[in-house]
């Protein structure tokens, strides 16, 4: 079962690891970096007219909204960071001992299942946040702000989406390699 | 036994494997999965139940009754969802597993492969689930002054309690299904080597 290992390019690998994986985790590592980016930059600057009395014009008061004053936010680009430097090692690791070392591929599956597992949770945080942004609360008065800062909340949205695929890439990271594993048995 | 099965041709995964003789993979399986069970029972419970009426000032001197209850959120409503379809999947697998070990020759590897492949998936809804109530019961202890979110914990505070006991027992839900998902890897890589 090691020759298998060594046959290199005819078996549907590259260099002794196998094309979809390699596909999977460049994918995954590119969709994280770009979450992070994409959420990391976010900031936006507006104005709320705000009405005081009927005859005075409306006064226009100053909005920022800055992608850390949110600790959902925050955590979610912490996650993704640490996907993002968590792939690109696994990658590295894997193309070094060319598929072929049981124990790095072991820690490489155990390590993919904490990433599935964090990935998941901060865009449950992220999305949970947004939605409130977004509908507000009326029972507790959370007020919704995503009518005001629309730009904001667009590439909050875009960045969830992003480390959602990111996130399906791990998932489907394992289950190759379970169905793999069982393919050889 | 064993030699009789070398000599044919290896069969795809549908047959079952006589030779798994230890069971010790499968007695902890079960023994997470009742874990798991529990504790998506137990979070489900507390969510529920997590309803307080306080009397809160509306208007300088008059006081009105205001509830919260867990369905005034969105993210509750998926928690509690989230983790009824984690139980009601783990009494299935559970049971599957438990009629496995009272059989003599354990799992088949084609269940096997299709728990695990499940197992991950509900992995990723409940941690997303956990952090999606994590991240609004947040909110809710401290409040967020950017945005004029105002924390309601010192106000309901056994609402926020039955909150954070349920998120705890989420947070051991996911963890149990990690772990169950870690030793299915290993009892594969146990099966690889002996071949």
């Amino acid at each position: 079962m090691d020759l298998q290992y060594k046959e290199g390019i005819n078996n549907g690998r590259i260099g002794g690891v196998k094309r979809t994986d390699l596909a999977l985790r460049l994918l995954a590592l590119v969709l994280t970096l770009t979450a992070a980016v994409v959420l990391g930059v976010n900031k936006q600057t507006t104005t709320v007219a705000i009405t005081l009395s009927p005859s005075l014009p409306p006064v226009k008061l100053p909005v920022t909204a800055k992608w850390h004053y949110m600790s959902a936010f925050v955590y979610f680009v912490i996650v993704n960071a640490v996907a993002c430097a968590y792939t690109a090692l696994s990658l590295v690791l894997t193309l070094a001992t060319k598929g072929g070392k049981k124990n790095v591929s072991s820690m490489v599956v155990i390590f993919d299942l904490l990433m599935v597992v964090l990935l998941f949770s901060a865009i449950g945080a992220t999305g949970a946040v947004g939605l409130i942004g977004y509908e507000g609360n009326s029972h507790v008065e959370w007020q919704k702000v995503c009518h005001v800062l629309d730009k904001f909340c667009h590439r909050v949205m875009t960045a969830m989406g992003l480390s959602f695929i990111g996130s399906v890439a791990y998932l489907l990271l394992i289950v190759f390699a379970v169905i793999n594993a069982y393919k050889r048995l | 036994m064993a030699s009789s099965d070398a000599q044919e041709a290896p069969l795809k995964s549908s047959t079952y494997e006589p030779e798994y003789k230890s069971s010790f993979g499968l007695v902890v399986d079960v023994a997470l999965r009742v874990l798991l069970f529990a504790t998506a029972l137990a979070a489900i419970i507390v969510m529920v139940t997590s309803e307080q009426t306080k009397m809160i000032p509306v208007a300088p001197g008059k006081l009105m009754p205001r509830t919260a209850k867990f369905n005034h959120s969105p993210a509750f409503i998926y928690f509690v969802a989230a983790l009824s379809v984690a139980g009601l999947y783990s009494i299935i697998t559970g049971a599957l597993s438990a009629l496995a070990l009272l059989k003599s020759h354990g799992h088949s590897t084609k269940l096997q492969a299709h728990f695990v492949m499940f197992d991950a998936l509900l992995l990723g809804i409940v941690a997303a689930a956990t952090g999606a109530a994590g991240g609004v019961a947040y909110i809710g202890l401290k409040g967020n002054s950017h945005s004029n979110w105002n924390k309601i914990c010192h106000i309901y505070g056994s609402y926020c309690f039955h909150f954070s006991a349920s998120l705890i027992l989420s947070l051991i839900s996911s963890i149990t299904l990690l772990l169950l998902v870690w030793l299915s890897v290993y009892v594969l890589s146990k099966k690889v080597a002996r071949r």
